[in-house]
């Protein structure tokens, strides 16, 4: 979940640097065995497991302990989840003039995978937290962005981004054998021979970013589905990015590291469970420009996609409930929707009868809420599997640093499970030897069902643990700094791209509405989940409405 | 034939013993008073005076030590050991106390005194006790001649060490406490050899071992308040450091000049950094007569404040610094006070310790002539403070005529750098007014006045007493020879910080 990588050649600076780092190497080796055995320092940190919002999630399972509905209410449109997606519907119906629309979420609050936590120190993500410098071509993104001063103003036809949001420097950086690297593609201590298939392979992907099938539509675009439906580059979907890569003659262990780190920050999965569609998709689908910027930039705030969540939603929430969860989706005889809701704060449930009604819900729930016959869609259900993640939230006073470059936004160390962490406060201009620190993991299993019982299953001193031995290896000695960890488990934290799922038929089938009555959007009808997905698909079902009225 | 050999052998290794006893004590005896005429010469200047003083009064305190000497009587023995002990805690702590105390009190003269009275008055007992000890076995013609030469050979040792040992390897605060301790070994060895000491022996021990405890203590923390390596890396004696949250504050002395380092970068040098700042202050002042209000940004130190304060038509100074603790010290310090004219204690100075990005974005008054004093972009959060962001959030800050001037870093060995800020300013819509001057501490150095509208004007609108601003002078400072030429730069940006990697590059081959 972090910002795209220049490639660039090493500069000068670090090759001075590389100098000198082979001391730190010392330190390095001799951190694994000091980071295990840490249980009994780390009682000093507080904190726990934030949102369990799963719990509310698994009444759906077995419905029939719900209490029977008290009451009754009429609506024009129900929106049911408050994601991107169904904040993005939700706004375009606004914009458009449609009206009585009502919208439902079962957590305490809206965003999904943008909510954001915030703490004396700063605001911080619990999970998406940064939107890269997007395309021109898509116009309602740029319209939405400049709404929101993300974008300023124009400057000889391009956007110019607002320099408080656009990722202030230092960006990235990669412990690499002991050393620091500025970047995130490995090149420090790289041989030769890897660095030459590293630079082929960005020359591929540069290649690629301008591939247009027969149809002259890109062949890897955002959102996915303005990609061109040329078999010549739709055909990767069916084989996984390992096997591509395979084919291509990629075997460099840096760049495989590198690769499979991409593909488990933006999918949560490994190579194997990532198709080779979706592979290329991460490097060739951005073609972002700017006045002040280029596609390899990103915008990012200290809540992360918060910040974009809150500006989809405006200031009237008026017709938004929270902690109310939908258990049944069903068409009435007099052509309604009725919707079975329970708010799990009042403990009672209420039907919500609506003319037409947005499901902005992951399918693994519609399964459960939809009681309509519709055995073509129900194909979805067998093929969407999920990544779990968890997110951990890290207060410190202090980073004890190794070799080279300075503490950036994004911190990643080679060969670990976890995708990094990033810095909350990092746009917050605020001097602060105080920081509060986002750390990401993808629970890559080739089994999800059990790499999700693993992340429901564990506590929180497991996972306290697991988190500062990690930060141990990077940083030894941080954990006397530490004095808060709060953590975020996603089961389902996002859809996995596995091969053959986003050219699907079902996926397609799955957009459908049925009856012109139950419309449906969320990034896993997208098949890569990030935020341009989600309000695309929000577009997508809300402009699907008004065209029906 | 073998009774009196074993006993005259006996007699003859306590001898032994007590001799080494006079040399070990010679030497810390000689490195206390070096010491503490070093730490008096660094923390209150004037050398001579200083070390003439404080020798005189540790020589007149060993006096009295020696005439206190006459009223003890019993067990001699014992005393020299619980001397010893006290000479070593009191030797042994007086640099890290003195260094411990500049920071907080604002006159020290008195505790330094003091502490040399009282290690003076201890080492003096030390000797006439000690002969006193030997006097029993020892002819009084072999007694003076034999302590007098260890005396003598461990006060030499002493002054060789010192000055080309342990100041440039040790620093003063571990060589004290070294010292202190070979003191306390003394004790313990001899309590140790001496089987009359048994009655008592328990007991000593202990004390023994909680001052050595005290003083290794002393050791290691004097090692984090003011690192080995720091001491190596500054060529002068370091007389205060501190961490802060926000950077490494140290002032080191010499002779001539007092210098300030922020995380190992020269500030200024007080042999001539009235040429950094008046260079920095008058020739934008002078050219705004009716400038009421007056905005500094970093300058901690309060040096351009005093340079402001020398117009009267400035009603009001807002000083913005990050660090609490530089504002504190020099507002503190008899030192520093004395440097900066008191500037930070004058009414019309309004302090705010706070981060000058976020106050500048937050603050809604108006000023006539801004004063941007930061350190050199020598890292990321500082660059930030030389963005076009940061440029164009002061422009809500200023009068229509108001003028910026800004710190630039030297527009000779960082030629890039000095015009990226230059060119940052610029484009940000300011006027731009590139000047420099020579500080030889610093070498050529640079600023950037800005201003919405050109309005600077060259006057002899200067206060009296300048001693390196005047008409002419001022005029100089707007050539550039072709060394110093105009360069083409990026600009300094939040999301590309040029700024940080040119500085970086340019000045690698210098100082880092």
């Amino acid at each position: 979940m972090s910002g795209r990588h220049i490639y660039t050649d090493m500069k000068r600076r670090e090759f001075l640097k590389r100098l000198f780092a082979f001391t730190a190497l010392p330190a390095i080796v001799s951190m694994p065995s000091a980071c295990n055995d840490r249980g009994s320092n780390n009682k000093h940190i507080k904190g726990g497991i934030a949102g369990a919002n799963h719990k509310t999630g698994h009444l759906l399972r077995n419905t029939q302990h719900l209490p029977a509905p008290s009451e009754t209410k009429d609506v024009n449109i129900l929106i049911i989840g408050g994601g991107i997606s169904g904040l993005s519907a939700r706004r375009w119906l606004g914009m458009h003039g449609v009206d009585d629309v009502l919208m439902i979420e079962m957590d305490s609050k809206t965003g999904g995978n943008s909510v954001y936590g915030e703490n004396s120190i700063t605001a911080y993500p619990w999970a998406a937290h940064y939107l890269p410098v997007p395309d021109v071509q898509n116009k309602e993104l740029i319209e939405f962005l400049q709404s929101c001063g993300v974008i300023t103003g124009y400057s000889n036809g391009l956007p110019v981004y607002n320099d408080y949001h656009l990722c202030h420097d230092p960006e990235e950086r990669l412990l690499i054998k002991g050393y620091w690297q500025e970047g995130l593609v490995p090149n420090f201590g790289v041989p030769d021979t890897e660095k030459a298939q590293i630079a082929d392979f960005f020359r591929h992907v540069e290649e690629m970013k301008l591939a247009k099938g027969k149809d002259n539509k890109y062949a890897f675009a955002i959102p996915v589905d303005a990609s061109s439906a040329d078999e010549t580059y739709r055909k990767l979907d069916a084989i996984t990015f390992e096997t591509y890569l395979h084919q291509q003659g990629y075997n460099a262990l840096h760049l495989l590291w590198y690769l499979e780190y991409c593909c488990k920050d933006d999918y949560g999965a490994n190579l194997r469970q990532t198709s080779a569609w979706a592979g290329l998709h991460y490097f060739a689908a951005r073609k972002g420009t700017a006045a002040n910027a280029t596609g390899a930039d990103v915008l990012t705030w200290p809540e992360g996609n918060g910040f974009l969540m809150k500006a989809l939603r405006g200031n009237d929430v008026g017709n938004i409930i929270t902690n109310t969860l939908a258990y049944k989706v069903s068409i009435e005889d007099n052509n309604r929707i009725a919707v079975y809701c329970y708010d799990a704060e009042k403990k009672q449930s209420t039907v919500v009868r609506a003319q037409k009604v947005i499901m902005c819900t992951p399918q693994y729930i519609n399964k459960h809420l939809l009681q309509v016959d519709n055995a073509e869609r129900d194909g979805i259900y067998d093929i969407a599997s999920y990544a779990p993640w968890v997110v951990a939230n890290v207060t410190v006073q202090h980073i004890p640093e190794g070799k080279g470059a300075v503490l950036s936004w994004d911190n990643v160390v080679y060969g670990r499970e976890s995708v990094g962490y990033v810095r909350a406060n990092h746009q917050l201009l605020k001097a602060s030897a105080q920081q509060v620190i986002t750390y990401y993991l993808p629970v890559v299993d080739t089994n999800t069902t059990a790499a999700r019982s693993k992340v429901h299953n564990k506590d929180y001193e497991y996972w306290k643990q697991y988190i500062m031995g990690d930060l141990e290896y990077a940083h030894p000695g941080i954990t006397a700094y530490v004095s808060n960890i709060d953590i975020c488990v996603w089961g389902h934290g996002m859809i996995m791209p596995s091969p053959g799922y986003i050219w699907s038929d079902e996926r397609r089938v799955a957009q459908q509405p049925i009856d012109d009555k139950i419309y449906f959007a969320h990034t896993d009808l997208s098949g890569i989940s990030i935020f341009e997905e989600g309000f695309y698909q929000g577009i997508r079902s809300a402009q699907q409405i008004i065209n029906s009225l | 034939m073998d009774k009196p050999g074993v006993a005259e052998k006996i007699l003859q290794q306590r001898q032994r013993i007590l001799l080494f006893s006079v040399f070990v004590i010679a030497t810390c005896g000689l490195i206390y008073e070096l010491i503490a005429g070093t730490l008096a010469s660094y923390l209150l200047g004037d050398s001579v005076t200083q070390f003439s003083t404080i020798i005189g009064t540790y020589l007149f305190s060993m006096g009295i030590g020696s005439w206190l000497s006459k009223y003890v009587d019993d067990n001699l023995l014992k005393w020299f050991i619980r001397i010893e002990i006290l000479v070593g805690i009191v030797g042994g702590c007086s640099s890290p106390l003195l260094f411990l105390l500049f920071e907080h009190i604002a006159s020290f003269r008195l505790v330094l005194y003091a502490l040399v009275s009282i290690t003076g008055i201890l080492v003096g007992l030390e000797i006439p006790i000690l002969m006193r000890i030997l006097k029993k076995s020892v002819s009084f013609k072999d007694l003076v001649s034999q302590v007098f030469t260890f005396d003598y050979i461990g006060a030499l040792l002493a002054s060789i060490i010192f000055p080309l040992l342990l100041v440039p390897y040790f620093g003063l605060m571990r060589t004290s406490l070294f010292f202190g301790i070979l003191n306390i070994g003394v004790a313990a060895f001899l309590l140790y050899q001496f089987q009359e000491t048994v009655r008592y022996r328990k007991l000593y021990i202990s004390i023994i071992m909680g001052s050595i405890v005290v003083l290794l203590v002393g050791f290691v923390y004097a090692e984090r308040i003011m690192s080995y390596t720091e001491t190596l890396a500054f060529q002068d004696n370091v007389i205060y450091s501190k961490s802060t949250p926000y950077q490494r504050i140290v002032l080191t002395k010499n002779r001539r000049e007092l210098k300030l380092f922020l995380n190992g970068n020269l500030q200024f040098s007080s042999a001539d950094e009235y040429r950094y700042h008046e260079a920095l202050v008058h020739p934008g002042l002078q050219a705004l007569p009716h400038a009421k209000s007056v905005l500094i940004l970093g300058g901690g130190d309060g040096l351009a404040a005093r340079e402001v304060l020398k117009y009267s038509n400035i009603e009001r100074i807002t000083l913005v610094d990050l660090d609490p603790a530089m504002t504190s010290i020099f507002k503190k310090n008899e030192m520093l006070l004395a440097l900066n004219k008191r500037s930070l204690l004058s009414p019309k100075v309004t302090i705010i310790n706070s981060d000058a990005f976020n106050w500048v974005r937050a603050n809604k008054q108006l000023y006539d002539f801004v004063i941007i004093d930061f350190p050199d972009p020598s890292n990321y959060s500082i660059g930030k403070l030389y963005s076009t962001r940061f440029y164009e959030e002061l422009h809500h800050l200023l009068t229509d005529d108001a003028i910026v001037a800004i710190q630039s870093t030297s527009p000779l060995i960082a030629k890039k750098s000095y015009w990226c800020i230059n060119h940052t300013l610029a484009a940000t819509g300011f006027i731009t007014l590139p000047y420099h001057v020579y500080v030889p501490s610093f070498g050529e150095w640079g600023y950037v006045m800005g201003m919405k509208k050109y309005n600077w004007k060259h006057t002899d609108n200067l206060p009296s007493g300048l001693r390196f601003v005047n008409v002419t002078s001022m005029k100089n400072m707007f050539l550039f020879p072709p060394d110093m030429d105009e360069v083409q730069t990026d600009v300094n940006r939040l999301n590309n910080q040029v700024l940080v990697n040119y500085f970086e590059d340019e000045w690698a081959p210098y100082i880092h």
